[in-house]
């Protein structure tokens, strides 16, 4: 037993010795470029090249209205890096966005459609700005390297030892080592992030409240396992409870929360966003996602639309009843698109109540005489 | 932060993933054998390079020097990878001279842009279908039937961008990736000596492609698979060029 415990011990210095060594980085200065022999310029390298697939993949938003807004925010958050950050919408279900050591910053629209207002936005856009300005992948690239380069000496040093058998338990918590140190990192960002959105006068409390918008999105979905943000994100309602309390600190003058200028540039996108998230096929969170959406009040008539698709396409029990309800309390808004009264179409057909399926049916002709399934509408009419 | 940019770019960095595990599969040959390996194959259809020479676009090659890390994760080294970008481009010339071929070199209009967004798509086509020649012709496991005799792989129309805007007959698409052990790796590879374990080195893996812009068929193969070498030198470079690229039928 003594070699071994010799062995964890030396173990656990190695890896305390890999952390030390993570102190002595500076924060990124504005406009400051790693020189080329560092290994941050290869990070660096490597996600230049990433950046250009990524503006070749096609799954990148260009709107100059909602880039602009998304910019204006993390210049207003950070002037001094505005220049050093470079914003990507990119065209993608679920809530993420990503902070590139190389200065590219991720926003995907599934954020987009979920944040209520700009102060939510800020807290997740500061929250990013401080991996960068931290540098944050660059400290963990090197707590990983340290690590396992301390492992492997480590493990020949078990073999030797004839304790070899050790050797997974040491790795196991190594690993755990690495893990908590992210989620130290995250906790770093959702401080300083949340310091840098109150310091701009957005409204403190908006920080939690998306966490738990999320949270509470995660409980009702059918895989939360498969959960993007969650798998980079961890921390759970602990993170939940110390925004809660950051929130309590902050003094009592007035903030703003900001809902127009974000719905200015977001609504026109959020038909198809919705259409992306539906595609998931996760309709737990669907439902819990357009809860919050229609509690804010605009855009009855989408919402109520998409209320009815999930109910159409998950097809349990009730679902079909929900449906119809869905579609005509949404055309009763006046604002439902076109494809409600197709919808009712399918649904009416389905039920055998031929006579009302071809009045939607013709009813979304009248509406949207251009459709591309017009053909195939057309060759349902001479069927019922 | 690292691994959702990577989620994020999605397609690209699954495709690249094949090509890497393609590789590793060869590495592992190419370490136990111990010397430079290639291996290539020509078109099985119609190929006959124009008399008098050929004119040959030589696409930016897609270069990644790193160290390997005691551990032997591979960390990416700018200086380096600029170094072999010099020597590999001084080198090409060499290879140029010796066959009957012009190259034209490839200058996107944009400095800052890789490549101009109207060959994009070509570049990448060329690295999906590059990328199942890898799979499918040199890891054996993963042959498939229908291609087993033959090599026949096209990006059909998909090439003519390029031929318009060079005025080429061939585009020559070349990739390298090359890792050096660091002074830890060494001190590994010795203490695994004294243990009797062996431990993997630096490495050099490439392939290079030739596309017939005509037709798009991809006319020509090779890849080489090395435990030394030293791309950062014009030396290194030339070796690595004459191994990858001195049979090419042109």
């Amino acid at each position: 037993m003594r070699p071994a415990g010799r062995a964890l011990a030396l173990c656990v210095l190695l890896l305390a010795a890999g952390c030390a060594a993570q102190g002595d980085i500076q924060d990124i200065a504005p406009g400051e470029v790693p020189p080329l022999e560092t290994d941050e310029a290869g990070l660096w390298m490597v996600m230049d090249r990433a950046e250009q697939r990524l503006r070749a993949s096609g799954r990148v938003v260009e709107d100059p209205a909602l880039k602009g807004y998304v910019r204006g925010v993390v210049c207003d958050l950070s002037p001094d890096y505005c220049d050093d950050i470079r914003v990507y919408i990119v065209r993608a279900a679920e809530f993420n966005a990503s902070m590139a050591p190389n200065g590219t910053l991720h926003v995907w629209t599934g954020l987009l459609l979920r944040v209520q207002n700009e102060a939510q936005l800020a807290f997740v856009l500061g929250h990013e700005l401080v991996h960068y300005q931290r540098r944050h992948t660059l400290k963990r690239w090197r707590t990983v390297r340290n690590t396992t380069d301390s492992l492997v000496f480590f493990n020949f040093a078990l073999a030797g030892a004839g304790v070899g058998i050790l050797a997974p338990l040491v790795q196991l918590a190594a690993l755990g080592g690495v893990l908590s140190y992210s989620r130290d990192q995250e906790r770093e960002a959702d401080e300083l992030g949340f310091a840098s959105m109150s310091a701009a006068g957005y409204e403190p409390k908006e920080a939690q409240k998306l966490w738990d918008m999320l949270l509470a999105e995660r409980e009702a979905s059918a895989d939360p396992d498969r959960d993007i943000f969650f798998s980079t994100h961890p921390g759970e309602k602990e993170r939940s409870e110390s925004l809660a309390k950051l929130a309590a600190e902050v003094d009592g003058r007035s903030y703003q929360v900001r809902r127009e200028p974000l719905l200015a540039v977001t609504l026109p996108h959020h038909d198809g966003w919705l259409h992306d998230e539906l595609q998931r096929r996760d309709y737990g969170r669907f439902e819990v996602m357009l809860d919050y959406l229609q509690e804010a009040g605009e855009e009855t008539g989408l919402l109520l639309f998409y209320r009815g698709e999930m109910h159409r396409l998950r097809g349990a029990e009730d679902d079909d009843a929900k449906a119809l309800q869905a579609y005509r309390d949404a055309i009763a808004t006046g604002k439902a698109p076109p494809e409600a009264q197709r919808a009712l179409g399918l649904l009416y057909w389905r039920q055998g109540r031929n006579d009302d399926a071809r009045t939607a049916f013709e009813k979304y002709l009248v509406l949207d005489p251009a459709a591309e399934d017009r053909a195939m509408i057309e060759h349902y009419l001479r069927q019922l | 932060m690292w691994a959702s940019a990577r989620v994020a770019v999605g397609l690209p960095a699954t495709r690249m993933g094949r090509v890497r595990r393609a590789f590793s599969v060869l590495v592992v040959c190419a370490v136990a054998a111990g010397c430079a390996q290639t291996k290539s194959f020509q078109t099985s259809r119609d190929f006959a390079p124009p008399q008098g020479g050929s004119r040959v676009l030589l696409m930016p090659p897609d270069i990644e020097i790193s160290e390997l890390t005691t551990a032997g994760l591979e960390e990416p080294n700018a200086a380096w990878t600029l170094a072999a970008r010099s020597s590999l481009g001084v080198a090409m010339a060499d290879v140029a001279a010796a066959h009957d071929m012009t190259l034209v070199p490839y200058r996107p209009r944009e400095p800052e842009a890789a490549y101009d967004a109207a060959h994009l798509q070509t570049v990448m086509l060329h690295e999906a279908v590059g990328g199942a020649v890898l799979l499918h012709k040199y890891v054996e496991k993963l042959s498939l039937p229908t291609k087993k005799d033959i090599f026949d792989w096209s990006l059909g129309e998909g090439a003519a961008p390029l031929r318009s805007d060079y005025d080429a007959d061939y585009a020559l698409f070349t990739y390298f990736r090359e890792s050096f052990a660091s002074s830890g790796r060494v001190a590994l590879i010795v203490v695994g000596a004294i243990f009797g374990v062996g431990v993997p080195g630096g490495r050099q893996v490439a392939f290079a492609s030739l596309v017939d812009l005509r037709t798009g068929d991809i006319v020509w193969f090779n890849t080489l698979v090395t435990g030394g070498g030293d791309l950062r030198t014009v030396a290194g470079a030339g070796t690595a060029l004459q191994s990858l690229l001195g049979e090419l039928p042109l």
